[in-house]
């Protein structure tokens, strides 16, 4: 009786497909996430947005992997010392992963938030010719970011972040920054843990404080 | 049975630790340098891993048999290959190949300049046009400071490698601009119709241009208007020389523009003094309507309309001349253009334009009325990689009737049009374009056809090669085909050679050309016709001919001078040619030797400021002398010119707003573009710009909205 038991729960391990694929995809997702979290220069973003590109390609309905590959890239063209022109090729990658998670969950204020952050990046590599077109773009993705959910704190940082970069005499500035990097925080202070939903954003929301004092 | 317990483990053990491969190996590019990050991923799992900076990567699969392995890496084309998994280690050499993007695409760049802020390898953005020095926001007048092009001196029009202004063909969304200038006043250039504003880019062609274009036989202006707003808002101009208003509507999936502008130079006339006796300052007012729509994801339908009306008088002359214009511009144009699939694209248009202009020159009185209606339709189907196959029909219906006191003259002229034209991506290094263009002309009973040949070849990293040749047809001149319908088309070939070097931030250009003119129309007139007014030309035929040959060198860099950024640009011109009323080959006054442009820009962030400046030279023109035997044998002194033009970024009552203030001939040179003689020729008066020094200043608010628009 114990043998067959046992050879039951033997058998039972060797058989592929055991693990649940939803289950599958948690653990991945909560691994890259790791990898995010302690990724310090260029070449481990760009390892995380590599990791998470793969499972967006064997998982084509979930937007959370294109999402997470899209913000893995933007960090690596953030924090790395590429040319321009490579800066420019990872940030259009975002871009179309953004893309993917968009037409994967429509309508959803965290794509929009991390699409506005994206459009900003772009048009810091070049402002002189970008920002007439530009900044308006990136400012009204983010006012849709907003309008689709008031409470979420990171559409609030990027409306914060980006009036921090803009020149005042553009209409931007740390002074006018502070205010709304403020409400940004208040909601990052209400926002409860989100399991494998974007949760980033606290602490450079602090250091864009701290700067804009 | 424990035994038989632990045999049966280390059996499914076994099986388990079969199941599992390890691979390794190097990414590196085709001549053997290592790929760092690139991806390299088991299709349909998640297994995989990144190479490291030495581009290697290592990991291990559970997945079993034949599997498809991917790999790739920013900027390189992903590339795939299948491998057995049985379990033993593989190891790989994996080799990756250069994407080919915008920035590294050969092209064909012979003749070509674009401008424009989305192209890459741009030469003028739009910001670069309204930030120019000297040109004082008018397209046409920034690109006088690209090579090939001369100044315009009193002339309408935009005047290339030795050709004259009519000689360039202006096109808005593809379509023909009949008069894409303001009136031309005696010896006074007028800017053009259109804010600079319009549009997102702007190629000047300045040769060999695409079978798509024709009716230019020197070059081809095509200037694309933006597409959709980002945004709706209000902005207020208040100008020196008037005021100017744009209220721009955004809605879902459309967009609604307003525009319009009232100038009236009395005031600043009044105050800058003139070289000529205005009798009636100029007066412009404007008024304009866009709608755009964009009803499929790759879709735009335009549409925009124009209504222009404006009042001058003066007098001139070394007999001077009480001249009065008034001129009353109309124009429509609608495009539209889609994607039907991945592989066909098409673009359909209709324009239509209409201008009156009633005038005066003395106790005589003109005028001028002139039509054109014209339809557009082309198809482009797209191959393998970025090759293509364009084909395309227009049709053009036009009317012109001139007045001179009593007496009047008119003629229509149907024409028809058909294009068709190849452009082939042969690998990533060569790219070439072979097309032909089919005339057909009502009036002139006549068919023209012109082949059109290009090639670009990638010379290196960041340079290309290009050749280019074209056989161009062009109408004779409204003016002379009224008069006679026995003319024929005026033809021009071009042979080009173009070597282009496009690095972050530099751009350095230098293009040899060959114009061969040929069926240039001359005719019999006594002394030397002026562009102004109703002229009479006698024994109107084909039988003129010239040539123009030179270089045209131009430099740019944006990179070394930090928020900075100037350029250079210089052409030669040997050209000759006998046309109009010439008696022989002669150097037409448009076609000076030497002209050069050196235009720098400074950002400066502190003071909220860009300032710019722009000096201009040109060696003299030639005049016509009724006193001496040769024609065209004297020649003015050089012309020089240097302008300066601040832009300070500020707010009024809350608004963003931008104080424009610019200042052509600072140092106040004597210009002299030319010499009227009197009938007798014993007298003449110098031809100079209508004032010495130009003085502009205007107040740009933006309302509504704290972001930067335009």
């Amino acid at each position: 009786m114990k043998t067959i038991k046992f050879l039951a729960i033997v058998l039972l391990f060797s058989i592929k497909g055991f693990s649940q694929n939803s289950e599958k995809l948690k653990l991945a997702l909560q691994k890259g996430l790791i990898m995010i979290d302690s990724a310090k220069g260029e070449q481990d973003f760009q390892n995380a947005a590599n990791y998470f590109e793969r499972i967006a390609a064997a998982e084509q309905k979930q937007w959370l992997p294109a999402y997470y590959t899209a913000f893995s890239g933007l960090h690596s063209a953030l924090v790395g010392k590429q040319s321009m022109e490579i800066k420019d090729a990872v940030y259009d990658k975002a871009l179309t992963f953004i893309e993917k998670a968009d037409a994967l969950s429509p309508d959803n204020s965290e794509v929009y938030a991390l699409k506005g952050y994206i459009v900003f990046m772009k048009m810091s590599l070049a402002p002189q010719a970008r920002a007439m077109t530009m900044i308006p773009k990136a400012t009204g993705i983010i006012s849709k970011s907003i309008a689709l959910n008031p409470e979420n704190p990171r559409a609030q940082l990027m409306l914060g972040q980006t009036t921090f970069y803009t020149p005042e005499a553009f209409g931007g500035g740390k002074l006018k920054a502070k205010p709304l990097l403020e409400a940004a925080k208040e909601k990052f202070d209400k926002e409860t843990s989100t399991g494998l939903n974007p949760s980033w954003g606290k602490s450079r929301c602090l250091a864009l404080l701290q700067q804009s004092n | 049975m424990k035994q038989f317990i632990f045999l049966l483990t280390l059996f499914f053990c076994q099986q388990i630790a079969i199941a599992q491969t390890r691979i390794s190996g190097k990414v590196t590019l085709t001549n053997g340098q290592q790929v760092a990050g690139a991806n390299i991923s088991i299709a349909n799992t998640y297994d995989g891993n990144s190479t490291d900076t030495l581009g290697h990567f290592s990991f291990v699969t559970s997945e079993q048999g034949r599997q498809l392995l991917k790999f790739s890496a920013i900027g390189h084309k992903p590339d795939s290959l299948w491998i057995d998994l049985k379990g033993k280690t593989l190891s790989l050499q994996l080799k990756l190949k250069e994407m080919v993007n915008d920035l590294n695409q050969v092209t064909i760049s012979a003749g070509t300049l674009e401008t424009g802020d989305y192209k890459k390898g741009a030469v003028l953005s739009s910001l670069d046009i309204a930030t120019t020095a000297g040109a004082v926001a008018d397209i046409v007048a920034a690109l006088q400071t690209l090579p090939g092009t001369a100044q315009a001196f009193g002339e309408n029009g935009l005047f290339v490698r030795g050709g004259s202004g009519a000689e360039t063909q202006t096109y808005f969304d593809g379509m023909i601009v009949k008069s894409p200038f303001g009136s031309q006043l005696p010896d006074i250039a007028s800017r053009t119709r259109f804010s600079t504003f319009l549009f997102k880019g702007t190629t000047f062609s300045s040769g060999g241009y695409s079978a798509q274009y024709g009716q230019a036989l020197s070059a081809a202006l095509l200037m694309e208007t933006k597409d959709m707003p980002e945004k709706s808002s209000t902005e207020l101009s208040l100008l020196s020389v008037g005021l100017s208003a744009t209220k721009t509507i955004k809605l879902k999936k459309s967009a609604l523009i307003l525009g319009g502008n009232y100038y009236n130079l009395q005031p600043v006339y009044s105050i800058v003094k003139q070289n000529i006796i205005w009798n009636k300052a100029p007066i412009d007012a404007q008024a304009n309507i866009q709608y755009k729509l964009q009803p499929t994801k790759n879709g735009i339908f335009k549409v925009f309309g124009q209504f222009n009306r404006t009042q001058a008088a003066l007098t001139t002359g070394p007999e001077q001349m009480a001249v009065t214009n008034n001129n009353n511009n109309y124009f429509f144009n609608s495009t539209y253009q889609d994607y039907l699939n991945n592989d066909w694209k098409v673009q359909a248009g209709i324009s239509y334009s209409r201008s009156n202009e009633i005038g005066g020159i003395q106790e005589n009185d003109y005028s001028r009325f002139d039509e054109l209606t014209q339809g557009r339709f082309s198809i482009n189907r797209y191959l393998n990689g970025r090759s293509l196959i364009r084909t395309g029909a227009e049709v053009y219906f036009s009317s012109r009737e001139d007045r001179y006191n009593t007496l009047s003259r008119n003629f229509d002229n149907h024409m028809q049009a058909a294009f068709t034209e190849g452009e082939f991506y042969i690998g990533d290094n060569l790219v070439a374009r072979a097309g032909a263009r089919l005339e057909h002309s009502s009036y002139l009973a006549d068919w023209n056809i012109a082949p059109r040949l290009s090639l670009g070849l990638k010379a290196g990293k960041r340079g290309q090669v290009s050749l280019a040749y074209g056989t161009f047809y062009q109408n004779p001149d409204d003016a002379y085909m009224i008069q006679s319908k026995d003319l024929a088309y005026e033809k021009a070939d071009h042979y080009l050679l173009n070597y282009q070097f496009l690095n972050e931030g530099i751009t350095f250009r230098a293009e040899a050309y060959y114009k061969q003119y040929s069926s240039l129309t001359k005719y019999d007139f006594a002394g030397y016709a002026g562009n102004y007014g109703v002229n009479n030309y006698n024994n109107l035929d084909n039988s003129g001919s010239g040539y123009s040959k030179g270089i045209d060198l131009f430099f740019r860099d944006k990179k070394t001078i930090p928020a900075g950024d100037y350029w250079i640009s210089y052409s030669f011109v040997d050209s000759k040619r006998d046309f109009r009323n010439y008696p022989a080959l002669a150097t037409p006054p448009f076609a000076a030797r030497h002209t050069l442009n050196v235009v720098y820009k400074q950002y400066i962030p502190y003071l909220k400021s860009e300032i710019g400046t722009t000096y201009s030279f040109s060696s003299g023109r030639t005049f016509y002398n009724p006193n001496k035997t040769q024609f065209l044998s004297d020649k003015t002194k050089s012309f020089h010119n240097l302008s300066l033009n601040v832009s300070y970024l500020t707010s009024v009552f809350k608004q963003f707003a931008v104080l424009y203030a610019s200042a052509t001939n600072l140092p106040g040179f004597k210009n002299i573009y030319g010499y009227n003689y009197s009938a007798d020729g014993s007298s003449r008066q110098a031809i100079t710009p209508a004032s010495k020094r130009n003085f502009f200043v205007g107040l740009i608010i933006t309302i509504g909205d704290n972001t930067f628009n335009r």
